[in-house]
């Protein structure tokens, strides 16, 4: 059922009740961290939302602007801390786009392999807080599960589970440790099952089908409006991912890979036949869309580490060297944005000439994603509320910065 | 002491009790609250005269009416969080003597008729339970059960039962509910 | 039951006061006091000690389905006194009261919600024939156990109302919606086999069902079949358990209704949930699985009846007690399963749930079941059996036998 209207003001006429102002946190079970939703409610109607954001905030950029590339290396980390690794990358590519440097090949597979990785490791967040959200734990509970193997994998690689510091300008801080690989092809061969359970106790259950189909929707047009990015801008059809789409020293660090961009074209999803089909009752844009991308995401990044698995282990060299704590910036400016989970993650540095740069600024995907909310809340109900904003999938560290 | 007699006591005096605090109560929902714990009382009442039915009945229908008034109460009143109503003397007076004039008529007529005197039949044996729900049943499809020992046919048949006036009752109720939605609605606006 | 019970009591006081020179009457105060007691203690007892066993069981299924080991160290092995140990550290608690609430209302609610669960007890059986074990033997005990639950909404509204915060009231004006609509399918559930027994006494709507599970109103008819599960969905709802607990729903209302509680008061709530679960779930094996008379019939096939001795008796209504809890924890593990499996439903859906899709269905097998019974009387099992003779022949109990005096009916 939508329960979408056109103009917010005329529902619930019938019975007169008073309209209650009611915060949604910031400490609030579902809001995602430090989120803060002041909701205008009429009964269980909502006729507005408005996001307040701010809580976690941290002086992210100017720090930036006080530290060498590589030190600021650790804060990237701590932006979207469910994707630290994504989060190290896009820093790192920026800075050796301003420095005209490129990875060697080994490294460029690396890369990708962790890139996919930590890709993985936050789609499966999203979801298992997604079904948190709409009031059910297991889901959640199965998505920690394979997400801590993931983490296991990580703390081997570069000692951290949360906030790795992995990847850096130049390469890798380290090469992957022996006997990796194989732990990680083990963990892949048991996962790509387990996303059938995913699907059995989310995707086609008729509740959360219920819960999600109609809901939020957002249409084509109004998300490319607002900036929207990631698997929110997908999910409502619109085919664009930077890994394809985006600057060559980004796009070509995907060169010879095989992957998808897990978009509807003509009413279909790549791989839909391996996986349950789209419900009739949902609609291109609404919550269990942007959800089926994510999962379906989740399977093309396995695709691809399995890809760069084998690519990483056929090159030859170096993985890349870290460049020095203090190297100097040659004058400019460089903006890059690269692919990172939840979307466009972009990346502005001006120096002038010295090791510590001018200026730095972040474009955060989610802020964009996030200030979607109050179109898609209007007239919704309150228990729609959570559900939606849980569908954008957004992470404050990134949006506060 | 009687035992029952105790319970009789008991019961009435909280029934009576609660009732006063409904009056004097400015905060209604606490008024509801105490209408709620005198109709309890009242039901207890009823299981004591081994009327199990009506006992039930009470407890479900007032109970569960008492809780929609107090819905209706907040959300249609309410306009800061706690809504309380005062009372004036000459409100209070009026509803002094309303009350004492009808409480005198009820009581006076609950001494007068001969059928509702007090008898001495043997209590009942509270072993096995009483049949309370059939006999009402019976009397509703117009056998009352508790007339066989009248001489007179028609009376003995419970004449037309209860059925009738039960139905009248309810499409009066139903009315009262439509009435209640119409007059709960705002115009609609022309959109 | 209880009145043999006083005069028991009566008798042994007698024998003790006699040493004295004293003597007690038969039907004496003091006997009926100490039943009624015991009753109570023992009632109070089984609800507080299964909330305990259920929260334990709770937090162990749930921790078994979500592939974890849930509790494993208080009390042993298996984390037997986790609960307890949590009931100390509430005891423990503050017992906060926000400023601005109606202080009153406040901190009576938890007392309300849990007296109306437990009241609900009164008239449940737990065995049956001659001599059913139940606190109180009533002709409408459907009835009373339905209405005496009901009043446990209104705890939920005052609490609601009273914490002075918008959550809990949002949680306290759903639970109002979904109780008050439930009721209504899950009373038309209720009549079917109040229907096929011809009586709204649980002991005799037990003891209907006598034999082997043939007899079991679950597998009357096909209506009853499809009615039972109906019966167990609206139950679900209205003791608010997942996927209906949209009053404490804690991803959209922090906690719904007992959000501003803490400490002992909140575990009274809880006590009060678990206990109606127990409640309906009890009333649910009554109805439609046999209550005290199992799949097979391990009593009468022992010879354990009253016919045969008190003691024999006494051993099978024991039998038949632990017979209907088996039943009854079933049920509440299925709700436990459910609650652990499934997203909540939303305000608007679980409305229509109950309003286009419970009611209805209800209705019409309750119509089913009623042309069913009209054609086939006398028939079990989906109408493959004969009902047997015992089973055909059983009375509703009643002290005043007035129905058969008239003659003219």
């Amino acid at each position: 059922m939508a329960t979408t209207v056109e103009d917010p003001r005329v529902i619930e006429v019938d019975v007169r009740t008073d309209e209650m102002l009611v915060n949604m946190g910031p400490q609030h079970p579902s809001t995602h961290g430090v989120l803060r939703l002041v909701l205008r409610t009429d009964g269980e109607v909502v006729s507005e939302v408005t996001p307040h954001i701010g809580y976690l905030h941290r002086c992210a950029e100017k720090i930036g602007e006080n530290l060498t590339p590589r030190q600021y290396i650790p804060y990237t980390d701590r932006m979207d801390y469910l994707a630290g690794m994504n989060m190290n990358l896009g820093w790192a590519l920026t800075v050796e786009k301003l420095l005209d440097l490129r990875v060697p090949e080994k490294g460029r597979h690396l890369r990708v392999l962790i890139a996919e990785m930590g890709r993985i490791a936050s789609h499966l967040v999203g979801m298992g807080a997604y079904g948190l959200d709409l009031g059910t734990f297991s889901p959640f509970l199965y998505a920690f599960r394979e997400r801590e193997k993931i983490l296991d994998l990580f703390e081997e690689a570069c000692g951290a589970r949360l906030t790795y510091s992995y990847l850096t300008v130049g390469g890798a801080t380290a090469d992957l440790p022996k006997g990796w690989l194989e732990k990680c092809e083990a963990f892949l061969d048991q996962f790509v099952p387990v996303i059938d359970e995913y699907h059995t106790l989310l995707t086609t259950n008729t509740i959360f089908i219920k819960r999600t189909a109609g809901i939020g929707l957002l249409s084509p047009e109004m998300a490319i409006d607002y900036g929207c990015s990631g698997p929110v801008l997908r999910g409502s059809g619109v085919d664009h991912d930077l890994r394809r789409d985006g600057e060559t020293i980004y796009t070509s660090m995907y060169d010879d890979y095989n992957f998808e961009i897990i978009c509807e074209r003509d009413g279909h999803y790549p791989q839909d036949q391996d996986y349950p089909p789209v419900p009739i009752e949902t609609m291109l844009g609404d919550c269990w869309h942007r959800f089926y991308v994510r999962m379906l995401e989740v399977v093309q990044s396995v695709g691809l580490v399995r890809q760069a698995m084998e690519k990483y282990q056929a090159s030859e060299g170096s993985h890349g060297e870290p460049i020095k704590l203090n190297q100097k910036l040659p004058p400019g400016e460089v903006y890059l944005e690269t692919e990172a989970p939840r979307g466009q993650m972009g990346f502005y540095l001006v120096s002038d000439g010295k090791a510590i740069p001018w200026r730095v600024r972040v474009r955060s995907s989610c802020f964009s994603n996030l200030s979607v909310t109050p179109e898609l809340c209007r007239g919704c109900l309150i228990a729609d509320v959570p559900a939606v904003v849980g569908s954008l999938d957004v992470v404050m560290g990134e949006i506060d910065r | 002491m009687h035992w029952p007699s105790f319970f009789f006591l008991l019961f009435g005096g909280f029934a009576c009790l609660f009732a006063v605090a409904v009056v004097l109560a400015s905060n209604i929902v606490r008024m509801a609250f105490y209408l709620v714990l005198s109709l309890a009382a009242t039901s207890g009442l009823f299981f004591l005269a081994g009327a199990d039915f009506v006992g039930a009945m009470q407890l479900m229908i007032y109970v569960g009416g008492t809780m929609v008034l107090l819905v209706f109460g907040v959300m249609l009143t309410s306009q800061s969080p706690f809504v309380s109503m005062r009372t004036s003397s000459g409100q209070m007076l009026t509803a002094l003597v309303l009350g004492g004039t009808l409480l005198f008529v009820l009581s006076f007529t609950a001494f007068h008729v001969p059928a509702w005197q007090p008898t001495h039949r043997p209590a009942v044996d509270p072993n096995t339970p009483l049949l309370t729900a059939t006999p009402i049943g019976m009397a509703l499809e117009g056998y009352r059960v508790d007339q066989l020992d009248q001489p007179d046919p028609r009376i003995r048949q419970g004449m037309s039962g209860y059925l009738f006036p039960f139905i009248i009752i309810s499409v009066h109720l139903l009315v009262v509910l439509v009435g209640a939605a119409y007059l709960a609605r705002a115009k609609r606006r022309s959109t | 039951m209880d009145r043999d019970v006083a005069n028991s009591l009566n008798f042994l006081l007698d024998k003790l006061t006699g040493l004295l020179g004293r003597s007690v009457p038969e039907d004496h105060v003091a006997g009926h006091l100490i039943a009624a007691f015991l009753y109570v203690g023992l009632l109070l007892h089984l609800v507080a000690v299964s909330a305990l066993v259920f929260i334990w069981m709770e937090r162990k299924i749930a921790g078994r389905i979500q592939d974890r080991l849930g509790p494993t160290r208080v009390g042993g092995k298996f984390g037997w006194l986790q609960t307890l140990a949590d009931g100390l550290k509430l005891l423990t608690k503050e017992d906060l009261t926000p400023t601005g609430a109606d202080l009153f209302l406040f901190r009576i609610a938890p007392y309300v919600g849990f007296c109306a669960s437990l009241g609900a007890f009164i008239a449940i059986p737990f065995a049956g024939q001659d001599f059913p074990f139940v606190a109180q033997h009533l002709n409408v005990g459907v009835f009373f156990v339905l209405a005496v639950m009901g009043i446990e909404v209104f705890s939920v509204i005052l609490a609601g109302y009273a914490s002075a915060s918008k959550w809990s009231l949002f949680g306290a004006m759903r639970e109002a919606a979904q109780v008050v609509s439930y009721e209504v399918p899950l009373g038309l559930c209720v009549v079917v086999p109040v229907m096929l027994a011809g009586s709204m006494d649980l002991v005799h709507l037990g003891d209907k069902q006598q034999g082997w599970f043939t007899n079991w109103y679950l597998l009357h008819d096909p209506f009853t079949f499809v009615i039972f599960w109906v019966y167990f969905t609206c139950a679900t709802a209205s003791v608010n358990r997942a996927p209906f607990d949209l009053a404490e729903a804690e991803s959209e209302l922090v906690a719904g209704f007992h959000t501003e509680y803490s400490g002992l008061r909140w575990s009274f709530f809880f006590m009060a949930e678990y206990g109606s679960m127990l409640a309906v779930s009890l009333l649910g094996a009554i109805l439609f699985l046999g209550g005290w008379h199992g799949p097979v019939p391990v009593a009468s096939l022992l010879g354990l009846a009253w016919e045969n001795g008190p003691v024999w008796g006494y051993l099978g209504n024991l039998l038949g007690m632990v017979n209907l809890l088996a039943k009854a924890v079933l049920l509440v593990t299925v709700m436990i399963w459910v609650r652990w499996t499934l997203p909540r439903l939303r305000i608007d859906q679980v409305l229509t749930t109950c309003l286009k899709y419970c009611t209805p269905i209800a209705a019409a097998m309750f119509l089913g079941a009623a042309t069913w019974h009209m054609a086939m009387p006398d028939r079990v099992f989906a109408g493959l059996l004969q009902a047997p003779e015992a089973n055909r022949l059983l009375a509703e109990p009643s002290a005043t036998p007035r129905l058969q005096k008239g003659g003219n009916l």
